[in-house]
């Protein structure tokens, strides 16, 4: 359906609201931004069910005929050995990570679910695999079915239900914000239209976005958009000292999503380091999780 | 049986039995230059066209990748030559028939010899089991012809395979292949017959992915030096590996020469640095870990 010329946006998600005209948000202690990082472990598959559907998922020496070793070992290194680097960099600087964990990851890597809750991870879902993206390809019933696969597989794993959701390659159909409330999440890490997090419409409960930085993400600036991993560094560091010069109005959050088998490589997890450092390093800075923050903005967040 | 699903064990790096090199060693280093041949009329027999710009020949790639083997490798090897590394040539086999003198000059050098395939131009994807055997019966016979030496492993040709290519390397008495970038050591991968490991390759710390793209050679010797800090570091808790991989044509460019050189002046101007192959590193590997990183994993199964 196109877009109807009206003011306001162009579909039912949320309201339109510019940053301009909120009113003031505040973080606990009077924090200037909330600094969250979504570490993202998800698998990919040698070979996708037929028709499934996925953007090109990236690594190796880009796609390759089966079977491309080369690009699902290189996937596969952020399981092994990338993710610990991440953890162990998060830790070094108080961050508790929000790791957005898919079926594949919570059903075959138990050691991994494990290692994540002992750190004090939070997990969200994230879909059944890299390879298999939600989309509006899919029938609005398999897509409902997806979902709950995806929920039940790290509540099995876990324990819990998780609260919040970064579909795999921000994947999502038109129907995905309210299936995925329907299912009990209550925050959703795909849109990247703001730097607070807000209210989306949802028919049972209440449901927020919180968005993350696409530019910041290390698959879109190292991969997608070949920025030097020295660039990328002084990206985030960049980022941050102008959302935090700008959070001193209005409290803002800087979500910022890594893949352990891109980030978490031995010439890559320094500049991670270093730029996590200059972060919380200032004063008015709230490392926290996805929930931490939304429980927050719920309780807090200016009405009207 | 083992298919491309369950070709490897899940073990965290962090949970395994600590990786003594010999000399107690930090990191084990192996250079691997790509010493190619791509055909300049050459038979598209599978998924992928191997000069896809232009109906063949395509001179301009053909003659970007033949200055590898006329200009390119000379001027490597004489970086290679000043810091005394001892390479383990990633080696399209029909070079030792074509071009003579670089085979001598890898053989004056003791350099070993890992399977590159036999021409850069032909992938294994589309061969039989059949076809594959031959394959490695081709290659480990040309090796032994030409230099005497027993083939002990294989980086695919232009990094292609087939879901039986471990069974089959295993089958033909080969000890590792080199495809997986999935980690900082050796891992055992699970093959119908024999033994076989991956030995840590790098398709990030490589000249052909990195000069196809927007990068230089300052930047190849910055990442190349930042990884060696990160694993030399944690090289002092369990063994590493690191591999910097060449290709004459690319390397070999006179603009990009000295960062050869100077990646190699700041890595080998450390202590418990073993300069080794990956012959080497796998012969060491599966004599001493082998067995234990099996029965190791055994414990992470899902």
């Amino acid at each position: 359906m196109t877009a109807q010329r009206r003011p306001g946006m162009d579909h039912e998600h949320h309201d339109w609201s510019p940053i301009s005209t909120r009113e003031v948000l505040r973080w606990p202690n009077n924090a200037r931004l909330a600094l969250c990082v979504i570490v993202t472990l998800e698998h990919m598959e040698w070979e996708p069910p037929e028709g499934s559907f996925s953007t090109d998922v990236v690594g190796g020496l880009g796609i390759r005929p089966f079977p491309d070793y080369a690009r699902y070992s290189h996937r596969d290194y952020g399981h092994r050995v990338g993710i610990f680097r991440v953890l162990d960099t998060l830790e070094r600087h108080g961050i508790k990570p929000t790791v957005a964990m898919d079926v594949q990851t919570a059903e075959k890597y138990p050691f991994l679910v494990k290692h994540c809750m002992e750190r004090g991870c939070e997990i969200i879902g994230h879909g059944i695999s890299a390879s298999q993206m939600i989309s509006s390809s899919m029938p609005v019933e398999e897509e409902a079915d997806y979902i709950k696969k995806a929920v039940d597989a790290i509540k099995k794993a876990t324990g819990s239900v998780p609260e919040g959701w970064m579909g795999p390659e921000y994947g999502e159909s038109a129907h995905t914000p309210q299936l995925l409330a329907q299912a009990g999440i209550k925050y959703l890490c795909d849109w990247a239209n703001d730097e607070q997090p807000y209210p989306m419409h949802s028919p049972s409960g209440e449901m927020f976005a919180l968005p993350s930085m696409l530019e910041l993400d290390d698959v879109h600036a190292l991969w997608t958009r070949r920025v030097t991993v020295q660039r990328y560094g002084l990206l985030l560091k960049e980022g941050f000292d102008a959302m935090y010069r700008d959070g001193e109005q209005n409290g803002r959050v800087l979500v910022i999503n890594i893949h352990p088998w891109l980030m978490g490589q031995p010439f890559r997890i320094g500049f991670l380091d270093d730029a996590l450092g200059h972060m919380v390093r200032n004063q008015g800075v709230w490392a926290a999780s996805g929930s931490e923050i939304i429980d927050w903005y719920r309780q807090n967040r200016p009405k009207g | 049986m083992a298919s491309t699903s369950n070709r490897v064990d899940y073990s965290p790096i962090i949970n395994r039995p600590k990786l003594e090199w010999p000399n107690g060693a930090r990191v084990a280093l192996w250079i691997a230059p790509n010493v190619e041949h791509y055909e300049y009329l050459p038979v598209q027999d599978g998924p992928r066209n191997p000069w896809p710009r232009t109906p063949y020949p395509d001179v301009q790639q053909y003659t970007y990748r033949d200055y590898g083997n006329r200009v390119g490798f000379w001027r490597m090897l004489e970086v290679l030559d000043k810091h005394k590394i001892r390479c383990c040539v990633s080696l399209n086999m029909a070079v030792l028939e074509h071009f003579p003198e670089i085979s001598k000059a890898m053989m004056d050098r003791d350099w070993d010899f890992m399977s590159h395939g036999i021409y850069n131009t032909r992938y294994l994807y589309s061969y039989t089991e059949e076809q594959e055997r031959e394959f490695y019966r081709d290659n480990i016979e040309t090796l032994r012809r030409h230099t005497g030496k027993q083939l002990k492993g294989m980086l695919g040709p232009a990094i292609s395979g087939t879901p039986a290519t471990p069974d089959l390397m295993a089958e033909a008495g080969l000890i590792y292949h080199t495809d997986w970038m999935h980690d900082d050591q050796p891992v055992p991968i699970n093959v119908k017959s024999g033994k076989l490991i991956s030995v840590p390759y790098s398709i990030e710390l490589n000249d052909s992915p990195l000069f196809r793209l927007n990068y230089e050679g300052d930047y190849f010797a910055n990442i190349v030096k930042a990884q060696f800090d990160q694993l030399y570091k944690e090289g002092a808790e369990s063994g590493r590996v690191m591999c910097i991989a060449l290709h004459p044509f690319l390397i070999g460019q006179p603009h990009r020469i000295k960062y050869l050189d100077e990646m190699l002046t700041y890595i080998m101007s450390h202590d418990g640095v073993w300069q080794t192959t990956a012959d080497e590193i796998a012969e060491y590997y599966i004599d001493n870990y082998y067995d234990e990183a099996v029965a190791h994993s055994q414990q992470f199964r899902a």
